[in-house]
């Protein structure tokens, strides 16, 4: 091959200073020009640090014991600088807010240009506004900005450079599924239509799947594989090992008895055929009991809300909002950015009161008590762990409420508590150097040792791992008979389908909707309103026309039966096992 | 009391109110002027009353300053809190004053100092609330101060606001968490104890926080070219590009040194000194 490769790693091993043993082992790896690379691997397997090899920060700015050779474009970087490698590479980090260090969005796109005396940053900043369709961003202040248009300020930011690679680690960490999906098609015609490289760090196959054109898997600090995608995807159960856990079409799919490893929703659709048109399904018979006969444990009635903007305008939230929460609801809260969810909960919790109407909880108005004494019957649990953390270790910050309150017997509380959650290991540990799925699940330890009639969570699911995530969803679904009702602000499908009895939709500061998760799926209008993204398997249960949409792959399977008139076409070359 | 949402005196209106000043939204005289100039204005104003003990000099300067911070539309809160310092501090010489048997002497030396802090802090309120962090820094650089400091002025106000926040998020948290006082005490003494108590305690888990994010912030700094900028001096020439003296402020620095040279004149024919007001 006569070109040269974008990035190409020779033998290259890094420590870092002050650690035992190398991070990189003996990498050799090459990413042609114009590819679209995921690196995938578990914690620890080294993804960042190799990702960091590339614009030079290992071994630059992290000055460990560096041996063998990169070259970024030609350019060997242990003779380069960092500086010269930022113009070509591109990163945004998984923490993309903390990258961000200018007031607005216009002066943190020119940043860079400007610091390389570019005359051009003008044309160079609006040129990447441009490319990512922000330009009506430009003039915000970075502290207003959403979690997607922060990632995608940080994105911008970096192609104002007109960099050849764009390394993104992690898009879809801190951002809700339809944003996350926003990045990759955009990333996308970055690298379709202006010829960028683009490597990403993800553990979510369905994007993998969707938009990678080759992945790398990394385990113990050296690729294990570098493979087109879908060889990459048919090795499903050697990436499932790895923590990434093939998509829903896969599994659905591969279950049915096909060998196929379809990339797409709409490829398995193909595959597998439609169903046979079942009117009503035994499976999906709802056995809801009927909500209204159990008692009333939290209750909004024409509420109000409206926040102060700078300008000292009011920007309204909620606007005349009811709803009644039932002993045993599980209340998946959903809606877009700005629809009010997080307001709804500090309400619900008492943390704030609304300007105009009233807010019960178990039969005690909000305007009578102070929080600090509405907390004995609704805990609000933060989207970020780390600021719950208060306490040098988690059982101290698990203790603070029981033993602060005299409740009878809080030792035995807390280790009954620390048990539920499986962090009794790590009782000692400070809350904020453990994984996000153990933070995740010490918050929710705080929470229940508060012991609670209404647990309030936001975003308990936001920036997990998919196996991290699965735990959690499983643990909140291991205490429900613990907790005696709980309603959770969320974007993540998993939670609502797997975990949630009641699904609110919220829309301009009003219930849109009051339904089953399984109706949901149903209203792809109200979906969108919302940016959710369903689950793939009931994206497929539709496709192939099964009504209401499935929950599970293991509900999908019980459900699906080939339609052999129209099916027989598709699946004669295949083989069905049955 | 019924709880209700309240628009002033809660921490919402505290972070709006230093959103608003640290971004002169409010507009003004100042805020339209070159950075530097109005750098050179405030100098005048707070290097001027050092240099005497006339009370007449230093009351037309005060004055001068007054109409300054109604120009420069500062807010309510940082009005306030001025007002709140300089009556606690006229109180407080007071009681110290017949504390330690001092006389209307010594009070009224220590009015003469009140009277000059009060100046300074008048043309300081109505400066830096119409230089917005950016032109503050600009201004900075422009000077030859350290590309650190003048780069730590704008990143200091991006963090403000989400300091703020946090601060806000981790003291509702001990609010729910930890038990408040059985009995509020002797004039709600120790619910207030309690409260600066929780606030205090608010700081230690912000600082652990934000010590785990800047390590992404000080590593992309150094991609974005940080450093590089502090060696080539291009880019701070782009960066200053915009910087120009124009008719206002010239208008508005004559106009300035005209009134302090008309508070000395004033001075001249009418001399006041503190000694004077004991006859």
């Amino acid at each position: 091959m006569t070109t040269t490769p974008a990035i190409a790693l020779h033998d290259v091993s890094f420590r870092y200073p002050g650690a035992d043993e190398d991070t990189l082992r003996n990498v050799n790896l090459t990413i042609d020009t114009a590819d679209f690379v995921t690196v995938v691997g578990g914690n620890g397997s080294a993804k960042t640090t190799l990702c960091k090899t590339f614009n030079g920060l290992v071994p630059h700015y992290w000055s460990g014991d560096f041996a063998g050779v990169t070259e970024v474009c030609g350019i060997d970087t242990y003779t380069s600088n960092v500086a010269e490698l930022s113009s070509r590479v591109g990163y945004v980090y998984q923490d993309f807010m903390n990258q961000l260090v200018r007031p607005t969005v216009r002066d943190e796109i020119s940043f860079s240009p400007i610091n390389f005396g570019m005359p051009d940053h003008a044309e160079r900043t609006a040129e990447a506004l441009e490319m990512l369709r922000i330009t009506d961003l430009a003039d915000r202040f970075v502290w207003q900005l959403s979690g997607g248009e922060g990632h995608l300020t940080a994105l911008a930011s970096v192609l104002a450079m007109r960099p050849e690679i764009i390394v993104v680690d992690e898009p879809v960490a801190e951002l809700d599924p339809a944003r996350a999906l926003e990045i990759y098609e955009r990333l996308e015609v970055l690298n379709q239509q202006h010829g960028i490289t683009v490597v990403t760090i993800e553990h979510h196959a369905e994007f993998i799947a969707q938009f990678a054109k080759s992945v790398v898997l990394m385990d113990q600090g050296s690729p294990v594989w570098h493979l087109p995608v879908q060889e990459a995807v048919n090795r499903s159960s050697q990436l499932e090992a790895h923590g990434i856990p093939a998509p829903q079409v896969v599994q659905a799919v591969q279950a049915l008895g096909y060998d196929q490893s379809p990339r797409t929703v709409k490829d398995a659709a193909q595959l597998i055929g439609p169903a046979v048109a079942t009117l009503q399904s035994d499976a999906v018979a709802d056995q809801e009991e009927h909500a209204a006969q159990r008692p009333v444990v939290a209750a909004a009635s024409k509420v109000h809300h409206s926040y102060r903007t700078v300008k000292s305008s009011l920007q309204p939230v909620l606007n005349g909002l009811d709803l009644q929460v039932h002993r045993g609801d599980r209340i998946a809260l959903v809606g877009g950015n700005g629809s009010g969810k997080t307001t709804l909960l500090k309400l619900l919790s008492g943390i704030m009161v609304a300007r105009q109407g009233e807010i019960q909880v178990n039969g005690i108005n909000t305007r009578s008590r102070s929080a600090t004494r509405l907390s004995e019957h609704a805990a609000y649990l933060w989207q970020h762990p780390q600021q719950m953390f208060l306490k040098e270790s988690i059982e101290a910050d698990i203790a603070l409420y029981p033993k602060e309150r005299k409740v009878a017997d809080w030792q035995h509380l807390v280790q009954h508590t620390l048990q539920q959650v499986r962090l009794t290991q790590f009782a000692h540990r400070d809350g904020r150097s453990l994984s996000g799925g153990q933070q995740r699940r010490a918050t929710l330890a705080i929470g229940l040792a508060m012991q609670p009639t209404l647990l309030v969570l936001d975003e308990p699911t936001a920036s997990l791992d998919i196996t991290s995530r699965d735990a959690v969803i499983s643990m909140l679904d291991e205490l429900s008979d613990v907790i005696a009702s709980a309603v959770v602000a969320t974007h993540d499908m998993s939670l609502v389908s797997e975990w949630a009895n009641r699904v609110v939709v919220l829309r301009n500061g009003q219930v849109a909707a009051d339904l089953t998760p399984r109706a949901l799926f149903d209203y792809p209008e109200l979906l969108a309103e919302a940016h959710l993204v369903p689950p793939q398997i009931a994206q497929l249960g539709q496709a192939v026309g099964l009504s209401p949409a499935p929950l599970s792959v293991a509900e999908f399977i019980a459900r699906f039966q080939p339609d052999e008139l129209v099916g027989t076409g598709w699946t004669k070359s295949v083989g069905v096992k049955q | 009391m019924a709880r209700k949402q309240r628009d002033v005196l809660s921490v919402e209106w505290v972070k709006l109110e230093l959103i608003r000043t640290a971004y002169a939204t409010r507009g003004g005289l100042f805020s339209v002027m070159d950075p530097r100039m109005v750098l050179g204005w405030y100098l005048i104003l707070a290097i001027i009353p050092w240099f005497t003990h006339n009370l007449t000099v230093l009351a037309v300067l005060f004055v001068v300053a007054a109409i300054s911070v109604a120009l420069a539309r500062v807010g309510p809160l940082i009005l306030a809190l001025f007002v709140f310092g300089l009556l606690t501090e006229a109180v407080y010489i007071f009681i110290a004053a017949i504390f330690f048997g001092g006389d209307l002497t010594t009070i009224m030396a220590l009015l003469e100092l009140t009277l000059k802090l009060g100046t300074i802090s008048m043309a300081s309120m109505a400066a830096f609330v119409s230089l917005d962090p950016e032109k503050l820094s600009d201004a900075l650089l422009a000077l030859r101060a350290p590309a650190l400091l003048a780069f730590a002025v704008s990143y200091g106000y991006r963090m403000l606001p989400i300091l703020v926040e946090e601060f806000n998020t981790v003291f509702d948290n001990y609010r729910l968490r930890s038990a408040p006082p059985e009995k509020p005490g002797f004039l709600g003494f120790r619910s207030i104890a309690h409260w600066i108590k929780m606030a205090i305690l608010a700081f230690y888990p912000i600082f652990l926080n934000t010590a785990q994010s800047v390590r992404t912030t000080v590593e992309a700094l150094e991609t974005r070219g940080f450093t590089y900028a502090t060696v080539d001096q291009r880019g701070r020439n782009i960066r200053l590009a915009y910087l120009k003296v124009g008719a206002l402020d010239l208008a508005v620095v004559a106009v300035t040194i005209i009134l302090v040279a008309g508070a000395f004149w004033c001075g001249q024919v009418w001399p006041v000194y503190h000694v004077d007001l004991l006859r």
